[in-house]
C-alpha cells in the first residue's frame, strides 16, 4: 500500500469513525469503538504497526499521516466522551430537580437517657471538675452504715424522718445516699472529696409529689480546716452550676444527726423568682440542699480523728432536680416504663410536623 | 408544732415595727423553720358573757333548743340555739344583737322555727377553736353576765414550725422554750416564768406522797403534789383561745391547765383522781400485761413498758404515753394527784412506738426532757390553778424522787478555733455575749472559755464544741458568713471501677445503640409475676412492703421489663429499653445484691425474631468493644423453666473475657401469650448481665501493627452442618486449623431453608487469606481451598458448593 492508497484508508477510517462516534450513545459503547480504532489490535493501531513495512524513505511521511489520523481520531473521542458525560450529567441534574432537598432524614434507633441520669451526669460532670471522686454503694444496706454510723442510734427519734424499709434479713434499704460518707472514709481515708449518686428508698405513701424511691447525690468533702464559709462557697458554686446561673441563696439552721452545725440551703424559686407562687408555697425560697459539717462521731465512725480533720457534707435531691429541670408533675412517671413519660414526644416520634402548645 | 404570738408576747415584747410574718422569717433563719403563718381574725365587737337561767325544747325541732340568757344588768334575751351540751347555770360567750364576728358578721334578731331570737350562743369555730360542731365556749364563774369580752384576746397570728427541725430541741417543744430564742433574736429581756415559790409548796406539816422508782435510768425523776378544793369548771377565756389555737380543744380546766403547761414548758403532766391513787410506784411491765387507757382502748404491753402503780402494784398509767381510764379525773373530781415526771426518751419511744400510740406527751419525753422542768411545771401549775379554783390548796406536799441527777454539762471551747471552723472572724466578746443571751453560762479558761450549759440544752442537745459552735454561728446569721473556698491538698482516689462501667455501660446502650433508659421499682409486683407465671424462690424479703403482694425484692430485672413492654404496645410498633439497676439474687450468698443491665426489644412483627435476637447480639457485642475493649461470645445454654421469659431453643449464656455474666434470648409465644394476647404478633427479645464480673477487667489493648506490605485477600465458604449442630462447636473446630497462609476466619450468615437440606445448616464464613512476602497467585489459593476442604472433611463438615 502506498501512501495516496494509505491516506484514502484513513480518510474512509475517519469518517466511519466519526459517524460510529456521534452514534455512540454510551460510554461503554464509546471505549468499544476507541479499542476498535485505538487499540493495539483495532483499525487504526494496527496500520500504526505496519509503518515498519514502509521503505525508510517514506517512514518518516507515513507515521506523520498516521499520528495525525490518531491525534484528530483520539481528540474525537475525548470530545464524545465529554459530550457524553455533560448529557448525561445534564440528564441526572433534570432528573433530580424534583428532589426535595428539605425532607427529613431517616434516623436510627435513637436512644435517650432517663430524665434522672441527665441531671445526675450533669452534676456528676460539675464535682468531677471539683476533683470529686464519684463513688457508689448498695442500695441495700446495714443498720450500721444507714443509721448508727451517721450518729442516729437505736430509737432516736432522728429515724422517724427517715421510714424506712426493713428486711426480714435485718437489713434495709437506704434512706439516703449518706451510707457512703462512711464507706468512702473507710475506702479512701482522709483529705477526700466525694459524691455519690445512688437510689434511696422510704416507706411513705406514694403520690404525685412523693414517692418511695428516688435518686439522691451525697457530697463529702473532708480536709484539714474545712470551714463553713468553704461549705458556703462551694453550695453556691454547685448550684451556679447546676442551673447555669447565678441564683439567690439563703442558708438556715437544719437538724441532721449526722452534721453538726446542719443547715438548710434554700434558693430563690426559679418559677416565680422569689416573688412567692404554688410552687415554693408563697415563700419565695426552695429547699434544695440539707447540709452541714461533718458530725465529729461521724468522722470517727469513719477512721477518721476530728481533732485533726474537719469537712462538710450535703445531699442533694436528683429526683426533684430532674422535675424541676423537665417539668415533670407527676413523680410517679419516673419508675415506670411508659416512654411518653420518659422522653419528650418529639424525640420518640421524629420530625415534628405541627405541634401544640 | 403551732404556735400563739399572743402566747410568745407574754414572754417576750416582739418589735412593733416586723410583721408576723418577718418575725417568722427571722425565727426560720436563726432557729427553725416556720412552715406556715396564719392569722387568726375573729374581729371580735360586743361579745359578753352571759348565763343560761332556762332552757326549752323547741316543738317539732330536736336541733335546737330556747334559751333565756341572763345578759347582766337584770336584763335576759331569748335565744334560740343549736349549741349542744347546754345546762342552766352555764356561762357561754354570747354575741348579743348588734355584736359581731367576722365569721358570721353582725348578729341580728331572727326567727328561727317560729320563734323569735335575739343574740347568738357563739360557736367555738367562730372564735378559730376547732370544736365539735356548734359547741359553745364555756366560761369560769369568775366571770359575771353582761361582763364584756376584751376583743383582744380573740385574735392571734399562729405561726407552724416543722417539727422535724426542732426533734433535737425538747426546749423548743413549748411557747416559753420559742420565747427565749425570741428573746435572744431581738436583743429584748426574756420575762420571769411565773411561778409558785417553792417553799409554798414544801409545807412540812402536809404529808409526803410516797414515790417509789424501780429503774432510775427509766425514770430519773419523779414530781408530785396533790390539790384539793378543785371543781369542774372551764377554764379562763384566755386560755381556752390560746390552746384553741395551737388545735387544742379546750375540756375544762384541770385538763387544760395540764395542756397548757405542756404547751408553755414541753413538761407534760398527768392528773390522777386523787380519790384513788395514794402512793406511787414506777416500774417495769410484765411482757402481755392488759391496761385500759383513759381513751378506753384495752391494751396489751410489751414487756419492760414503763408503769406508773398505786397501791403496790395496781397501774394506773402507761408512764410517758396515757393514763389509765381507771384513775381519770371526772366532773366529781374534787382533790387530784398531779404528776410531772421525767423517763428516759428511748423508754418511752420504745413503748410509744410498740403499741403504736404516739401522743403528745410521748412525743415529747421521746426528745430528752430537761428533769428540772418537772417541778417548774408543778410550781406554774399551782401558781394558775390558784387563781382558778376558790378553794383552792394543797393536799400534799410537793414530793419529789429525783433518783438519777442530770449531770452538769460544760464544753470548753477555744474561740480561735470556733472563727477558724466557721471561716469567718468572730471575737471572744461576740461568742459570750450570744452563748449568754440563750442563758449558757461563760467564763474565761485562760486562752479558752468554759461555758455551762442550761439543763434545759444538756439533755442530749449540747454535748461537744460543734453544737456550741453552731449556736454562735446561727446568731452570728448564716447569710452573714462570707463564701470562701478551701485550700486543699492534692489527692489522687483510686477510682470506683464499677461505678465507671456503670456510667460508660449506660451510656453506649444509649448513645450507640438507640436504647431507651427506664427504671423500675427494686421490688416484685406478685400480681404481675403470677400473670408472666413466675414464682420465684428465695427471694429476699421486705418486712413491711409498700404494699401487700411487693414483699420481694427482685431477683431479675426482666419481669419489670416485661411490664413495660407490654405497656408500651399499645402506643408505639417498636422500641429498645435499658434499665440499669440492682439485682438480689440469692444463689451466691456472698452477692446478695448485684449491679446490671437488662435491654428488651420489641417488633411488632412476629417474623422477625430472629433477625432482631441477632441484631440484639450485635449489640451486646459491640457494647462490649466499646466498653470493655474486649469480645462477647454466646453459648448455647439450657433454658432455666422457673423463668418464663428464658425461650426454651433460644437461651445463650453471654460471655465476656471468660465470664458468663448473664442471658440473651427471645420472649417465647408461650409467655407473650399471657402477657397481652397482642403481643402475639410481635417479636420480642432481651438480654440481661452483670456488671460486677466486668468492673475489674481493667483496660485491654490491641495493638496496631503494620498494613499488610501485600494484598490480603477475602474467601467466603459455606459450611454445611447439622442443623442441632452450634456455630461455637463449630468455631472451636475451625480454630484447629492452620494454614500458612490463613489470617482469621470471621462469620458471615447462617442460613436454613429452601436450597439447604432439611435438619442442615448453612454457615458462611469468611477467610481472610495473605502471605507475608508476596502477591498470592491462583495456585496458592487453590492450594489453600484444598488444604481447608480436607480438613472440614475430615471432621466431618460438608463444604458446600464444591
Amino acid at each position: 500500500m502506498d501512501l495516496k492508497q494509505l491516506e484514502t484508508q484513513l480518510s474512509v477510517l475517519h469518517e466511519d469513525t466519526i459517524k460510529a462516534i456521534v452514534a455512540a450513545g454510551s460510554l461503554d459503547a464509546l471505549r468499544h469503538l476507541e479499542s476498535g480504532v485505538l487499540g493495539k489490535t483495532g483499525t487504526l493501531g494496527a496500520l500504526l504497526g505496519t509503518i515498519k513495512e514502509y521503505p525508510p524513505a517514506e517512514r518518516g511521511k507515513v507515521g506523520q499521516t498516521l499520528n495525525r489520523a490518531k491525534t484528530e481520531m483520539t481528540k474525537a473521542f475525548k470530545e464524545a466522551e465529554a459530550r457524553i458525560k455533560a448529557g448525561a450529567a445534564a440528564a441526572e441534574s433534570s432528573k433530580a430537580a424534583t428532589y426535595d432537598p428539605s425532607l427529613p432524614g431517616r434516623r436510627l434507633p435513637l436512644g435517650t437517657f432517663h430524665p434522672v441520669t441527665i441531671v445526675q451526669m450533669q452534676v456528676e460532670e460539675v464535682f468531677r471538675r471539683l476533683g470529686f471522686l464519684v463513688e457508689t454503694g448498695p442500695e441495700m444496706e446495714t443498720e450500721h452504715y444507714n443509721f448508727e454510723a451517721l450518729n442516729i442510734p437505736k430509737l432516736h427519734p432522728a429515724r422517724d424522718m427517715q421510714d424506712t424499709f426493713w428486711m426480714t434479713n435485718g437489713m434495709l434499704l437506704r434512706t439516703h445516699t449518706s451510707p457512703v460518707q462512711v464507706r468512702a472514709m473507710e475506702r479512701h481515708g482522709p483529705p477526700l472529696r466525694v459524691i455519690a449518686p445512688g437510689r434511696c428508698f422510704r416507706y411513705e405513701t406514694i403520690d404525685a409529689s412523693h414517692e418511695n424511691t428516688f435518686f439522691q447525690v451525697e457530697g463529702l468533702m473532708i480536709d484539714r480546716h474545712i470551714s463553713i464559709a468553704n461549705l458556703i462557697a462551694m453550695m453556691k458554686l454547685l448550684l451556679r452550676e447546676v442551673f447555669g446561673r447565678d441564683l439567690k441563696v439563703r442558708l438556715r439552721p437544719g437538724y441532721f444527726p449526722f452534721v453538726e452545725p446542719g443547715f438548710e440551703l434554700d434558693m430563690s424559686c426559679l418559677i416565680c423568682d422569689g416573688d412567692g407562687c404554688a410552687t415554693c408555697k408563697r415563700s419565695g425560697w426552695i429547699e434544695v440542699l440539707p447540709c452541714g459539717m461533718v458530725h465529729p462521731n461521724v468522722l470517727r465512725s469513719g477512721n477518721i480523728d476530728p481533732d485533726e480533720y474537719t469537712g462538710f457534707a450535703f445531699g442533694l435531691g436528683l429526683t426533684r432536680l430532674a422535675m424541676m429541670k423537665f417539668g415533670v408533675a407527676d413523680i410517679r412517671g419516673l419508675n415506670g416504663g411508659d416512654l411518653r413519660s420518659l422522653v419528650p414526644a418529639s424525640r420518640l416520634t421524629g420530625p415534628t410536623v405541627s405541634a401544640k402548645g | 408544732m403551732l404556735i400563739s404570738l399572743n402566747w410568745i408576747r407574754e414572754f417576750v415584747d416582739l418589735p412593733s415595727d416586723l410583721s408576723p410574718k418577718e418575725l417568722a422569717d427571722r425565727f426560720t433563719l436563726i432557729c427553725a423553720e416556720v412552715e406556715d403563718v396564719t392569722p387568726i381574725e375573729v374581729c371580735a365587737d360586743g361579745l359578753i358573757c352571759a348565763e343560761i337561767t332556762k332552757l326549752d325544747a323547741v316543738e317539732g325541732r330536736s336541733d335546737v333548743r330556747a334559751a333565756v340568757m341572763d345578759i347582766g344588768g337584770g336584763k335576759t334575751v331569748e335565744t334560740v340555739t343549736a349549741a349542744p351540751d347546754l345546762n342552766v347555770g352555764d356561762r357561754v360567750v354570747f354575741a348579743p344583737s348588734g355584736a359581731s364576728v367576722k365569721a358570721l358578721g353582725a348578729i341580728k334578731d331572727s326567727t328561727v322555727a317560729g320563734l323569735k331570737s335575739s343574740g347568738m350562743i357563739l360557736p367555738g369555730d367562730a372564735v378559730g377553736i376547732d370544736m365539735a360542731a356548734r359547741e359553745a365556749i364555756f366560761l369560769p364563774p369568775s366571770v359575771q353576765p353582761g361582763q364584756p369580752l376584751e376583743s383582744e384576746v380573740f385574735d392571734d397570728w399562729v405561726i407552724e414550725v416543722d417539727n422535724h427541725s426542732i426533734n433535737h430541741r425538747p426546749d423548743l417543744w413549748g411557747h416559753y422554750g420559742i420565747a427565749r430564742e425570741f428573746a435572744a433574736i431581738f436583743g429584748s429581756p426574756l420575762k420571769p416564768y411565773a411561778v409558785a415559790e417553792l417553799e409554798e409548796l414544801s409545807d412540812a406539816s402536809l404529808p409526803e406522797i410516797p414515790i417509789e422508782i424501780d429503774d432510775a435510768d427509766a425514770c430519773p425523776r419523779y414530781s408530785g403534789l396533790r390539790l384539793k378544793g378543785l371543781t369542774n369548771q372551764p377554764a379562763p377565756l384566755w386560755m381556752q383561745l390560746r390552746l384553741g389555737h395551737v388545735g387544742l380543744r379546750p375540756i375544762d380546766c384541770l385538763v387544760d391547765l395540764t395542756n397548757y403547761i405542756m404547751f408553755e414548758l414541753g413538761q407534760p403532766m398527768h392528773a390522777f383522781d386523787g380519790d384513788k391513787v395514794e402512793r406511787i410506784g414506777v416500774r417495769a411491765a410484765d411482757a402481755g400485761t392488759k391496761f385500759v387507757t383513759l381513751d378506753n382502748v384495752e391494751r396489751t404491753l410489751p414487756g419492760g413498758a414503763l408503769m406508773i402503780t398505786t397501791n403496790g402494784c395496781e397501774p394506773i398509767a402507761l408512764a410517758g404515753i396515757m393514763g389509765g381510764a381507771e384513775t381519770e379525773i371526772s366532773e366529781g373530781t374534787r382533790t387530784m394527784l398531779l404528776e410531772s415526771a421525767n423517763f428516759h426518751p428511748y423508754v418511752i419511744r420504745r413503748c410509744a412506738t410498740h403499741l403504736g400510740h404516739r401522743t403528745d406527751a410521748s412525743a415529747r419525753f421521746e426528745k430528752s426532757l430537761d428533769p428540772n422542768h418537772t417541778v417548774l411545771a408543778i410550781q406554774r401549775f399551782v401558781h394558775l390553778a390558784a387563781e382558778e379554783f376558790a378553794d383552792f390548796a394543797l393536799d400534799s406536799r410537793l414530793s419529789d424522787a429525783y433518783a438519777k441527777r442530770l449531770p452538769d454539762i460544760s464544753v470548753t471551747i477555744d474561740p480561735k478555733f470556733v472563727a477558724r471552723f466557721m471561716g469567718h472572724p468572730v471575737s471572744r466578746e461576740q461568742i459570750t455575749d450570744i452563748l449568754t443571751r440563750l442563758e449558757f453560762k461563760v467564763s474565761d479558761a485562760g486562752e479558752k472559755l468554759k461555758v455551762d450549759v442550761p439543763s434545759f440544752r444538756a439533755t442530749r442537745d449540747i454535748e461537744i464544741e460543734a453544737d456550741i459552735i453552731e449556736e454562735v454561728a446561727r446568731y452570728v446569721g448564716y447569710n452573714n458568713i462570707e463564701p470562701g473556698f478551701p485550700e486543699v491538698v492534692v489527692r489522687a482516689l483510686d477510682s470506683n471501677p464499677l461505678q465507671r462501667i456503670e456510667r460508660e455501660g449506660l451510656r453506649a446502650m444509649v448513645m450507640s445503640f438507640g436504647m431507651t433508659e427506664v427504671q423500675d421499682y427494686i421490688w416484685y409486683n406478685s400480681e404481675w409475676c403470677n400473670r408472666l407465671g413466675y414464682d420465684p424462690q428465695n427471694c429476699l424479703t421486705l418486712r413491711n412492703p409498700a404494699a401487700a403482694g411487693m414483699e420481694r425484692l427482685r431477683q431479675s430485672l426482666m419481669p419489670g421489663m416485661l411490664s413495660f413492654g407490654s405497656q408500651n404496645r399499645h402506643h408505639f410498633s417498636e422500641f429498645r429499653m435499658v434499665q440499669l439497676g440492682s439485682a438480689f439474687p440469692v444463689d451466691d450468698p456472698k452477692i446478695c445484691e448485684t449491679r446490671r443491665l437488662a435491654l428488651l426489644c420489641g417488633l411488632r412483627d412476629k417474623s422477625a425474631e430472629d433477625a432482631l435476637l441477632a441484631e440484639l447480639k450485635g449489640v451486646i457485642e459491640n457494647w462490649s468493644w466499646q466498653v470493655l475493649d474486649r469480645p462477647a461470645d454466646f453459648a448455647a445454654a439450657d433454658a432455666n423453666p422457673a423463668r418464663p421469659w428464658e425461650h426454651e431453643h433460644k437461651t445463650a449464656s453471654i460471655r465476656i473475657a471468660g465470664n458468663a455474666v448473664g442471658r440473651v434470648s427471645a420472649i417465647p409465644l408461650a409467655l407473650r401469650q399471657r402477657m397481652d394476647e397482642h403481643l402475639a404478633a410481635w417479636s420480642l427479645v432481651w438480654a440481661e448481665f452483670d456488671l460486677d464480673p466486668l468492673a475489674n477487667l481493667g483496660e485491654h489493648v490491641e495493638k496496631l501493627p503494620p498494613v499488610p506490605a501485600f494484598p490480603e485477600v477475602d474467601l467466603d465458604f459455606s459450611i454445611l452442618v447439622d442443623a442441632s449442630r452450634r456455630y461455637t462447636d463449630v468455631t472451636e473446630t475451625l480454630s484447629q486449623f492452620d494454614d500458612a497462609i490463613l489470617n482469621r476466619i470471621t462469620f458471615i450468615e447462617s442460613y436454613e431453608g429452601k436450597s439447604v437440606a432439611a435438619g442442615k445448616r448453612a454457615l458462611t464464613l469468611r477467610a481472610r487469606v495473605g502471605h507475608k512476602e508476596k502477591t498470592l497467585e491462583e495456585s496458592d489459593l487453590a492450594r489453600f481451598h484444598e488444604s481447608i476442604t480436607t480438613y472440614l472433611n475430615g471432621c466431618n463438615m460438608e463444604l458446600r458448593g464444591t
